[in-house]
């Protein structure tokens, strides 16, 4: 009998699975999976974003490259005043471009190179005269100082007095460059027609002394071809001079003259950039075809140059043949386009060149130093665009690649600063490296790939999963503080009512 | 007067044009149309554009990684001998055709790539730092850009090396290293006009003048077939040749019932055809030629006069006609296009070929080729199947009759490089004997795989275009046959010791699709079910038991 009265008040709360603590450790193991998995599952999700190198972008900040210049004046040391004077007056405004002057008497023949330059009197007449790396002229004693430093100036920093149009000309750095010749005719069944031309010929004639004198900045590979039908997208203004009927380019046709939904002159096989030279021939219907100036008045130019694209000449009724000598006059015209296209800058007004070479060597220097400036100043501003668009958008991954190009600038552009005081061809080398380096880690393809992807679309694939075994956990821990409280509550109502009477105060303080 | 003095200047320029021989090599152009009215009212036009480069030789692979010589040249385009370069590619074939060849009225085009879609082929040295399949892939993307057409898509999963069909058509020069063949085609690939324009700017007279400025793009894909081809290769003591064509067959009683209500006539001239006249001649071609192949019992009268004539056809020489130049060809005696119901006196090639895919399920099917001799005399044909692994062979079901009877000694496979799926297509090569004038049908079982979610194309439903199966007719002795005999479109100068190749029609085959919203189904499926058992599970683990007493307390105890 008491056996059955045992079993009628048998509590399951007293078995082992059913104790109050087994319960909160199986919904805390649950909760403490959950907690360990989240940094897997956070890992597995998240996008690769290798760490880019910021404060060693940061840390170039608007460091420039220095290059130091050397001058020595080949005079008696009487004139020592002069050399500090063109120190003085030099010394503030060309250091804000970049370079580092130093100036000294000296008698004897110092050599000179990259970053030495002499300055004589070895002329009778009060002109200025350049000779490899000398500046020449009359005499020193009678010289201003600031005539001196004048010309030196506009020698050295020729493009500080550069307008925005003759900057935007240049084509942008890059060490290997694609020369495409066209002869182009406007339509060659019209009669007036070139057919063939002795190119290979007129550019080793008249080109390629300046293409060598180039080398140590670019590369080149030449082309060129022939198009026998090649329409204009409009139509040249037609003018009447001299009892002759003649047909004129307007300044807006020219800006417009490349028809380039017609005229095949890219091609895709490389991405070196291209400029492209053109021996324009108008058709019989558009001969004689001149440029006409702002008044629409003819011009006796028959040759321009369009920004960063190349230059183009035209010419009026030519033969079927054009042999090298008929091509001697277009050629020098394209080689002028090649160097302002190039960004060969001219001679201060009074200064002559004197030598063989198409160019002095002071202009060549200008222009490897501007050239490493610029690809130091491009390749600087790119790792900092790339910097701050990868601290911008959270969602693009950064690859092991984009990290080693934007490291490998990164000690491009220090070696270059790190050269620059010895040899500006080492520098220039460094920087295009940089330049090169920084934009192929700006236009990496990887940089894109998750960024079409949303969050959201993560989440409506989650959610369904995650709502729905998360619910019964939280009420689980809901529940097990409720039960935890109402235990807690009725231990205090406990311990109350067995010193109830003794200490009412207390009582109510636990209520 | 003005126009006379023009044209006497033309024909000068056109002489001085031979003889320009400024460049490194010696360049010359001509330009040929050959038009052949058909027996069912068709007429199959093709225009051929040939640029000689003389002297000049494919590139050595070896050289590859050195700096190339300077690229000058007066009419050879440009942008294809750099790409040519680029990749030193030997030889290089491509086309793109819209339409199914109708090989049984129209007998043999006169360029024999006619399948359906886009292929290319490619010849070149292997040997030199970069690998055949670099350059493939090179060449494939450069010419993708080139003429606007997806060719990225020739992908490893449809590059075989037929070398049975696809032998080279020039010579391939002497090297040390061997040579090797890649070859793609795209079924789905279709031309339009944006492939049309960058070709005719490879030409150097564009569509502006010459024989060129009749391609309208308006009239040449309105056309029931259509297709554009380069064909590049090299000739030894010739130098490397250029040829670009364009076939085209139109349907001129189509267009007459358009003009004149009531009756239907096979009359056309140029101006009908192609909306436009030659008004002037290119004048950089050496060349500039309009065949026009008519048999002479043929009633039909042409106009203007024919410059020269031959045996197969009558030549218009557009140099020295008189501009413009509009030819008609008019049948004074067949005043309304009677359609022939009757089939062709003599077969217009040498074999005839059905394939049909058949089979009604999504997971297997049967692939029939039926193969006719027209000849009189036996005849070995070389045959390639460029199987995507969309559809794979079971070889071992191979079953050959002959006119009802089992034959299979009449089947010899060369070669066979079975399919990877997701990777490699089927390449099966074979030689069939060809009784005369029998039909050999062959059978096999195929399988069609399951493909990856992200395999499908965009528009899965439609199902897979699959290449065509190419036909390569040899003499009993494997030499080729030459022209097919009794039919009068036979001689064409320009085959000068090419294989004829046929193409059977595309195929299309159903594979199994899935209802492509299925994975985000099967995400939420299982989710619930997830959420359900764990829900289930955790309760289970968790529930506090408690005895819930129904009776009233404490029930007196009974001794």
């Amino acid at each position: 009998m008491a056996d059955v009265g045992n079993a009628l008040v048998f509590d399951p709360a007293k078995l082992t699975f059913e104790s109050i603590w087994t319960r909160r450790k199986i919904v805390a193991s649950y909760w403490i999976a959950i907690l360990l998995a989240t940094p897997l599952w956070w890992k597995t999700t998240s996008i690769d974003r290798l760490s880019l190198p910021g404060s060693r972008v940061r840390s170039l900040g608007s460091r420039e490259l220095l290059f130091p210049v050397d001058i020595a004046i080949a005079t008696p040391a009487a004139h020592s005043r002069l050399s500090t004077d063109l120190l003085t007056s030099l010394q503030p405004a060309l250091s804000e471009q970049g370079l580092s002057v130093t100036v000294d008497v000296d008698e004897t023949i110092p050599s000179t190179g990259p970053g030495k330059y002499r300055i004589s009197s070895r002329l009778h007449e009060s002109k200025w005269v350049l000779q490899d790396r000398e500046l020449c002229t009359g005499d020193l004693a009678t010289l201003p100082a600031n005539q001196l430093s004048d010309v030196l100036m506009r020698l050295l920093t020729p493009y500080t007095s550069w307008s925005s149009s003759e900057a935007h000309r240049v084509v942008k750095y890059s060490p290997r460059l694609r020369l495409a010749f066209t002869l182009l005719n406007e339509d060659a069944s019209s009669g007036a027609a070139a057919i063939s031309w002795e190119l290979e010929n007129s550019v080793q004639n008249y080109l390629n002394v300046t293409l060598d004198r180039f080398l140590v900045l670019h590369n080149f590979t030449i082309e060129s071809q022939v198009q026998f039908h090649a329409p204009l997208a409009f139509q040249p203004r037609t003018l009447d001079v001299d009892g002759q009927t003649v047909h004129g380019l307007t300044q807006e046709d020219l800006t417009v003259f490349v028809n380039s939904a017609e005229w095949t002159l890219s091609s895709s096989v490389s991405n070196d950039p291209v400029l492209h030279f053109v021996l324009f021939i108008p058709s019989a219907e558009h001969s004689p075809l001149y440029i006409l100036d702002q008044n629409g008045v003819l011009t006796s130019s028959d040759a321009f140059i369009l920004p960063q694209w190349g230059g183009i000449v035209l010419l009026n009724n030519p033969p079927y043949h054009l042999t090298t000598s008929m091509l001697h006059n277009p050629f020098s015209t394209f080689r002028h386009q090649l160097l302002s296209l190039l960004g060969v800058p001219g001679l201060p007004p009074g200064v002559e060149y004197d030598g063989s070479e198409p160019f002095s060597d002071w202009q060549l220097d200008a222009l490897v130093r501007h050239r490493a400036q610029e690809n130091f100043v491009n390749s600087r501003e790119t790792l900092n665009s790339i910097v701050a668009l990868v601290k911008q958008i959270d969602n693009m991954p950064v690859g092991r690649d984009v990290r080693d190009d934007v490291q490998g600038a990164l000690t491009a552009l220090n070696n270059a600063l790190a050269t620059a005081r010895s040899s500006s061809m080492t520098a220039l080398k460094y920087s295009s490296e940089a330049l090169t380096l920084s934009s192929r880690a700006f236009f990496n393809p990887g940089m894109l790939a998750l960024l079409y992807f949303p969050a959201e679309h993560k989440y409506a694939v989650y959610a369904p999963l995650f709502a729905a075994v998360v619910a019964p956990l939280v009420a689980a821990i809901l529940r097990e503080v409720m039960v935890w409280r109402k235990a807690r509550r009725e231990a205090a109502a406990a311990t109350a009512a067995t010193t109830r009477g003794t200490q009412p105060a207390q009582r109510q303080r636990v209520d | 007067m003005i126009l006379d003095y023009r044209n006497t200047l033309l024909v000068i320029l056109s002489l001085c044009s031979c003889q320009v021989t400024a460049n490194l090599f010696p360049e010359s152009f001509d330009e040929e149309l050959v038009l052949r009215p058909e027996r069912d009212g068709r007429l199959v036009s093709r225009f051929a554009f040939t640029t000689v480069l003389d002297g000049a030789y494919p590139r050595d692979p070896e050289t590859l990684g050195l700096e190339d010589h300077a690229q000058h040249y007066t009419l050879f385009p440009l942008a294809l001998g750099q790409l040519l370069r680029e990749y030193a590619i030997t030889e290089l074939h491509l086309t793109l055709n819209a339409g199914k060849w109708n090989y049984e009225n129209w007998g043999y085009p006169e360029e024999f790539g006619v399948g359906t879609g886009a292929e290319l082929w490619a010849w070149m040295g292997d040997a030199g730092p970069m690998s055949v399949d670099e350059r493939w892939t090179g060449l494939r993307n450069a010419l993708a850009g080139l003429f606007c057409a997806s060719l990225g898509s020739l992908d490893d999963q449809r590059t075989t090396s037929p070398t049975l069909t696809f032998r080279p058509e020039g010579h391939l020069p002497q090297h040390n290293y061997s040579y090797q063949l890649r070859h793609a085609t795209l079924p789905s690939e279709h031309v339009c006009t944006e492939n049309l324009t960058p070709f005719l700017k490879l030409l150097p007279c564009k569509s502006l003048s010459g024989i060129a400025s009749l391609l309208n793009p308006h009239r040449l894909f309105d056309a029931d077939w259509h297709g554009l081809g380069i064909h590049v290769r090299y000739v030894r003591d010739t130098g490397v040749e250029v040829r670009l064509s364009f076939q085209a067959v139109f349907d001129p009683v189509r267009y007459s019932s358009d003009k004149k209500r009531g009756t239907i006539t096979f009359d056309w001239s140029l101006h009908s055809l192609f909306d436009r006249t030659i008004d002037r001649s290119c004048p950089v071609a050496q060349s500039s030629k309009i065949f026009i192949r008519a048999s002479n019992e043929d009633s039909a009268k042409l106009s203007p006069e024919p410059t020269t004539s031959d045996k197969h056809s009558v030549i218009f020489d557009v140099l020295k006609t008189p501009k413009p130049l509009d030819i008609a060809m008019t049948w004074p005696d067949e005043p309304v296009f009677q359609y022939p119901l009757s089939p062709p006196p003599s077969a217009l090639t040498h074999l005839a070929i059905q394939r049909t895919l058949t089979g009604p399920n999504q997971s297997r099917g049967h692939l029939t080729v039926s193969i006719t001799n027209n000849e009189a005399v036996p005849i070995k044909a070389g045959y390639l199947e460029t199987m995507p692994w969309l559809l794979q062979f079971y070889l071992h079901s191979l079953k050959v009759t002959s006119n009802g009877t089992p034959r299979e000694d009449l089947v010899s496979i060369v070669s066979y490089v079975p399919p990877v799926p997701h990777a490699r297509p089927a390449l099966l090569q074979a030689l069939i004997s060809l009784p005369a004038n029998s039909t050999v049908v062959l059978t096999m079982d195929v399988v069609k795989p399951f493909l990856r979610y992200t395999e499908h194309p965009p528009d899965a439903q439609r199902g897979w275009d699959l290449p065509p199966a190419v036909f390569i007719p040899f003499g009993v002795d494997g030499e080729d046959l030459g022209a097919r005999t009794g039919s009068n479109h036979s001689g064409n100068p320009r085959h000068d010791g090419r294989l004829h190749r046929l193409y059977s029609p595309t195929l299309l085959v159903d594979l199994a699709t899935p209802d492509f919203s299925m994975p985000y189904n099967v995400i939420i499926m299982s989710c619930t079910l997830i959420a359900l058992i764990f829900g289930s599970v955790f309760n289970l683990l968790t529930r506090k038991f408690v005895i819930v007493s129904l009776r009233p307390e404490t029930p007196k105890v009974v001794e």
